[in-house]
């Protein structure tokens, strides 16, 4: 019979979700330790490397890699010659690039993936994981710098100039090369959609006033500067100003000193790129799209036969695709599936990978009723989490239950939301939408989409109450612009 | 020395005034540079007076002369109103303090010389108030004006590191040269007590004097205008400081001998100094200060005086203007002091873009943009980021509340208690090494340093663990902790590839180890990380006997060894607003159990300091026992491969949770719950199943399911809900799919493709259960 049953789900030729889900579930079931054992890390690792490989594009990238490890000995080999602090602060940029063309690497990895079971997102957080790893080694780098240049302020070593300059020509040379040549997309997009660092926030400066002399140079210097090449040129400019005074004057102090310009630079520039990839993998809501989520979430809070709109976490994935959870409290004699198509598609438009609970006040009473019989523990687990809940929120709703206890034990922690009309007649003030960023383009396709205010024909409805008397007031106290009700 | 003010509005007449035209500014702006330039020119010829007559003498006779110039052409006694006796001793203690702050300049030109005393002393007050603005108010002009105020630093520190002056000659002329008063050798005594040159004190002197002169000046505004105008207080306060003088320089003169061979001969270069210090400066000033601007003015005279103070150092010792010079010492004429350097140079550009980017104009506010209007009719306005004022609390009650915080929790006192105790013997290190001049504890000491940084790290994520979710963190703060122990990770593999990096160059090259601070700093840091090591893996058993007594003990039964996986947690239920559930929380997050990624990358952190110690210890003791130099290095690889090796679990625990991979201890169970939903009746298929660990307590997922026509869906959601709940999934968002969906997602003409996908998968599934049914 079960043998039967599995010929008859392969000949029948089953959609895509059951029979992968099918196979995933026989695989992990029978040959799970077999094929654990069989194939070590770097098995994988080869097998991975080999898969990215196949594109022709990631040979580029492993040319500069190659040029980049034995661009970086040799500078480290000039450090220990010259005994500049400078220097190898400068050489850390160039170990940053061998990080960011790994990273470039990984890109190209993620988008030959697909979602799998064990990471069902998708593969695409590797790369904010990577970018976030990046900076925060080389902040780390940075931190060790300001160590070595504060010891050698107390005790200063004698510098020796006859590599400095040679060093820093390659090191830019190559930076610079590396940079413009390979495109890095992760970089590009974090560095667009970071804020500012003070690094670029006064040459942006400068270059506004210096644009306005020059405008040829306004497509190179504004709106900002790429802050990678912006960098790499200000650490030259350093190691440029520490070698004539060294030449000159023999202020070895001068070399410490850049050291430290250039170590507080690469921290300036790297931690705006830490703290947003760092806010991706903490599963915030993006601070650019709150505005557009009031907007989308006091609509679905204003369809017929939504109560309230509740637990809604949304995040981001990866780099600019958004992910959502929302929990909506509908009536008892409303249409779930109506109800969950109007807010999938008022929120689909902003969120990719949407699910939106739907769920009714009647089944407290059966919730309760089916939580005492299994087992008397549950039981009272269940009445302490509807007595937490009780304080927190109580239910004003016509003819509901006094404790209504949904099915997501978290409810207690999360706080009420701002958005929510608990009272549906009570009038809300207008709230102030603040946009995008002006320096954030990617973003533009996305916001395009959501502000699309439009209604679809709506289906036959057998709705009753309709004209309900709280729905004039909820309308007018609203901010958005559209064809009115029927 | 003049003392500049501000011109009175009432009597200037700038109000209502348009702007003058262009060849009206161009002879004001003439005016100010021979000003300027004559003013230059008297502060050069101050110095070389100043060789010769006593600082207090000088100070007089230009007091003096002023007052007599004033009162016959200003009559400040005759016009205006007559001055009450308050108002009087308002005047008395403004000359005061004018001539104490006149002596302190005159004081440092003769420390560091004409030209420094021009860059130093002479900056407009609007200059001195726009940097100080800058450096200590958060309400800048902008990054311009941030701009402006590093360059005044700048240049104030090229004059203070690379500017070579002639100290053996100033050394040479000081003790024969001004000793001859009580005043002038204390001033010296206190120089020489701060340790550094004359020069350099000359240049914090002048720095200080200029800020007590912008704020006299800008105090003695309230006077000015109750007197009845600038011109009369500076008429009055000269008399006035002139008679303060006089007592004075009565008893100098009759205490010590005159050095001045004929005073007939100063008679020129006294009235010169006269005119172009001390009145022509200062109506030429007021004067352009009500025809041009306030910025302008300030600019233009900053540039002029710069540059005219630059020519002049630069002519100054030359032998052709030694005939335009009064004094004709020809001793003198060879010595070469305060002469031109780079640093000077430097220092001079400098100040020429700080003054002309300080004096600009600047910029006010930034202005919301018109969204629409609100159905009131008022107008709404959307503000960019910045705009917005945070409110923030005040540092010490933040400080308050964050300790109160701390000693609450178990995980974060234990971090604090042995931060104190790190920092302690960090400081005790670093005051030993600077007291012994030894760079080897120094070194030492920033290591600690370092760790006390991981710690406070760590302590820093336990805090904000517990704090509330707002809007953008929906899930809560849970989730800091598990990137905090990640970045924990990378800092420990950055310490162990610089011991390791520092070990290989040591086996190459072995340096000769001086062993007698080594033993008792090892030792000291040993029993400070064993004091920790103890503290933590308390907290490790503590967790783990917690643990073991949780009711979903039966899961973990066949885990043998629990340190390389995060264990499973009961607790999930946050911090509740009711009194019962708030203790019902702090309950179950006291039995959460093992150690999260926080504490184990600060448990790691202290590890690898003992590791260190004891590295140290055992290379020691080879050394002195068998003096054998390479020890050191091979102890240090050795440890820097622990420390890399007991990383890797670390970091790979934290990736896995940071890319929201499905939880490995639950994987089976979950695996097992997805067979168990798709035998429930009424469920054809699911879709997009999403579990991941958000933090340690809340294993989060989404779910798609299709189901049959008449199924009631909420029966079905609480099936699914008990199915996953029994997994540990805590967080739980189901999305209930029938055909009725797909046919009004149809209708609302969105996702065209996904729809027919789903409607597809629907009729086959039909298909197929109506097969299964027939066979």
């Amino acid at each position: 019979m079960v043998a039967l049953d599995v010929l008859g789900i392969t000949d029948s030729d089953a959609p895509v979700y059951r029979q992968k889900q099918e196979a995933d579930t026989l695989v992990l079931g029978t040959i799970h330790p077999f094929r654990k054992a069989h194939r070590s890390v770097l098995g994988k690792l080869a097998q991975e490397f080999r898969l990215v490989t196949s594109d022709r594009r990631s040979w580029k990238i492993l040319l500069f890699g190659v040029l980049n490890v034995v661009c970086t000995g040799c500078l480290l080999m000039w450090c220990s010659s010259t005994n500049s602090m400078a220097l190898t602060a400068y050489t850390y940029l160039t170990i940053f690039d061998l990080f960011s063309l790994i990273t470039c690497l990984l890109s190209l990895w993620v988008t030959m993936k697909k979602p799998s079971q064990i990471y069902s997102f998708g593969f695409q957080r590797f790369e904010v994981l990577a970018v976030f790893s990046s900076t925060v080694l080389v902040q780390l780098g940075s931190l060790f710098i300001l160590k070595e240049s504060v010891e050698r302020f107390v005790e200063q070593p004698e510098v020796h100039t006859g590599r400095l300059l040679v060093g820093t020509f390659v090191a830019l040379f190559f930076n610079l090369l590396t940079l413009l040549s390979v495109k890095n997309k992760p970089f590009v997009f974090v560095s667009e959609a970071a804020s500012t660092s003070w690094l670029q926030e006064h040459v942006a400066d400068l270059s506004r006033s210096l644009c306005g002399l020059i405008p040829a140079l306004s497509s190179f210097l504004l709106p900002r500067m790429n802050p990678f090449v912006l960098i790499n040129l200000a650490g030259a400019f350093a190691l440029g100003i520490t070698y004539m005074l060294i030449e000159i004057n023999n202020y070895n102090a001068m070399d410490t000193a850049s050291a430290v310009a250039i170590a507080l630079m690469t921290f300036g520039t790297m931690y705006p790129m830490s703290v947003y990839s760092g806010k991706v993998l903490l599963q915030t809501t993006p601070s650019h799209v709150i505005g557009q989520l009031d907007k989308l979430l006091r609509e679905v809070s204003t369809l017929d036969g939504v109560l309230e709109v509740r637990n809604e976490h949304f995040w981001t994935i990866g780099f600019g695709s958004l992910a959502g959870s929302v929990h909506v409290r509908i009536r008892r004699d409303a249409d779930e599936q109506m109800v969950l198509a109007h807010v999938w598609n008022r929120l689909s438009a902003l969120v990719s990978a949407l699910t939106v609970h739907v769920f009714k006040d009647e089944w407290s009473r059966a919730s309760l009723s089916s939580g005492v019989l299994p087992s008397a523990p549950l039981s009272l687990s269940e009445y302490v989490t509807a007595a937490a809940v009780f304080p927190a929120a109580p239910s004003r709703a016509q003819g509901s239950e006094p404790t209504p206890a949904t099915s997501t034990p978290a409810k207690p922690s999360s706080p009420p939301p701002e958005f929510s009309f608990h009272t549906p007649g009570r009038h809300v003030q207008p709230v102030v939408f603040q946009t995008a960023h002006p320096h954030r383009p990617l973003y533009g396709g996305l916001q395009g989409p959501g502000v699309r205010l439009g209604l679809g024909p709506r289906g036959p409805t057998l709705q009753a109450y309709r004209t309900l008397s709280a729905a004039p007031h909820t309308y007018t106290s609203g901010t958005y612009t559209g064809p009115p009700r029927p | 020395m003049d003392e500049k003010y501000s011109s009175n509005v009432i009597s200037s007449g700038k109000l209502g005034r348009v702007e003058a035209p262009n060849a009206r500014l161009t002879r004001y702006i003439v005016l100010l540079y021979f000003t300027k330039m004559l003013k230059a020119f008297g502060i050069f010829e101050s110095y070389d007076i100043l060789k010769v007559v006593h600082i207090v003498q000088f100070l007089f006779i230009l007091k003096m002369g002023c007052a007599v110039i004033l009162v016959f052409f200003q009559k400040p006694f005759s016009s205006g109103k007559m001055i009450p006796k308050r108002q009087w001793i308002k005047i008395l203690k403004h000359a005061v303090i004018s001539c104490i702050i006149s002596l302190l300049g005159f004081f440092g030109l003769t420390l560091c010389g004409p030209l420094r005393s021009l860059l130093l002393f002479e900056h407009s007050d609007l200059v001195v108030i726009s940097l100080l603005s800058v450096l200590f108010t958060s309400s800048g002009g902008g990054p311009s004006k941030t701009r402006g105020a590093a360059f005044f630093i700048i240049a104030v520190i090229c004059l203070l590191l690379f500017d070579n002056d002639d100290l053996m000659a100033k050394m040479a002329e000081h003790p024969e040269g001004h000793h001859d008063s009580a005043l002038t050798h204390a001033l010296y005594t206190g120089i020489a007590f701060l340790g550094v040159a004359d020069h350099k004190g000359g240049v914090v002197l002048l720095v200080l004097a200029l800020c007590l002169k912008v704020a006299f000046n800008t105090a003695s505004r309230k006077l000015s205008v109750e007197i009845g105008g600038a011109k009369r207080l500076y008429a009055l306060s000269n008399l006035v400081s002139a008679v303060v003088l006089l007592p004075w320089v009565i008893v100098l003169s009759a205490t010590t001998e005159s050095k001045v061979e004929s005073w007939s001969g100063l008679i020129f270069p006294f009235a010169m100094i006269i005119f172009s210090v001390m009145i022509l400066d200062f109506y030429v000033e007021s004067i352009c200060m009500a025809k041009l601007e306030t910025s302008r003015c300030a600019r233009y005279g900053a540039i002029f005086l710069f540059l005219n103070g630059l020519l002049l150092a630069n002519f100054w010792t030359h032998p052709l203007t030694g005939q335009i010079r009064a004094i004709s010492t020809t001793g003198q004429q060879s010595s070469t002091e305060h002469v031109l350097s780079g640093g000077v140079l430097v220092s001079a550009c400098f100040f020429i873009m700080a003054d002309s980017i300080l004096s600009a104009p600047s910029s006010k506010g930034q202005k919301g943009t018109l969204v629409g209007y609100s159905p009131e009719g008022t107008p709404l306005y959307n503000f960019m980021g910045d705009a917005l004022q945070h409110t923030s609390q005040s540092l010490p009650r933040f400080i308050k509340d964050s300790l109160k915080q701390i000693l609450e929790e178990y995980d974060s006192r234990q971090i604090f208690y042995f931060l104190c105790l790190n920092l302690a013997f960090t400081f005790v290190e670093l005051f030993y090494g600077v007291w012994t001049n030894s760079l080897g504890l120094i070194s030492d000491g920033f290591h600690m340093l370092f760790d006390c940084s991981a710690l406070v790290l760590g302590l820093f994520a336990a805090l904000m663990t517990r704090w509330k979710a707002t809007r953008i963190y929906s899930y809560g703060y849970g989730r800091v902790e598990i990137l905090s122990g990640f970045i924990n990770g990378l800092f420990l593999m950055v310490i162990a590839f610089f011991v390791f990096v520092e070990s290989v160059t040591r086996l190459v090259d072995p340096p000769n180890i001086n062993t007698d601070m080594l033993t008792p700093v090892s030792v000291g840091g040993l029993i400070v990380n064993l004091v920790g090591i103890c503290a933590f893996s308390h907290a490790h058993s503590h967790g783990a006997s917690k643990g073991s007594c949780s009711g979903h003990d039966h899961g973990h039964s066949h885990h043998g060894h629990g340190h390389s996986s995060m264990e499973h947690s009961h607790g999930g239920h946050g911090h509740s607003h009711g009194g019962h559930g708030h203790s019902h929380g702090h309950g179950h997050s006291h039995s959460s159990g093992g150690m999260n990624a926080n504490m184990r990358g600060v448990f790691l952190h202290v590890l690898a300091d003992t590791l260190g110690s004891v590295g140290v210890i055992i290379s020691t003791i080879l050394i002195r026992q068998f003096g054998w130099l390479i020890a050191d290095p091979i102890c240090s690889l050795f440890i820097s491969t622990l420390i890399f090796l007991s990383v890797i679990p670390l970091l790979k625990d934290a990736c896995e949770v940071l890319l929201l991979r499905m939880p490995p201890q639950h994987e089976k169970e979950l695996n097992f719950a997805l067979e168990k939903i798709q035998k429930i009746e009424g469920v054809l298929s699911y879709r997009d199943p999403h579990f991941w660990r958000h933090s340690a307590s809340v294993i989060a997922g989404t779910i798609h399911l299709q189901l049959m026509s008449d199924v009631v869906e909420q029966r079905v959601i609480q099936q699914v809900s008990a199915v996953l709940k029994d997994a540990g999934v805590n967080n739980l968002t189901i999305q209930l799919e029938k055909e009725a969906y797909f046919q009004h997602m149809s209708g609302l003409s969105s996702g065209f493709h996904e729809v027919l996908t789903m409607t597809q998968q629907m009729e086959s599934m039909k298909y197929y259960k109506d097969g299964t049914c027939i066979m």
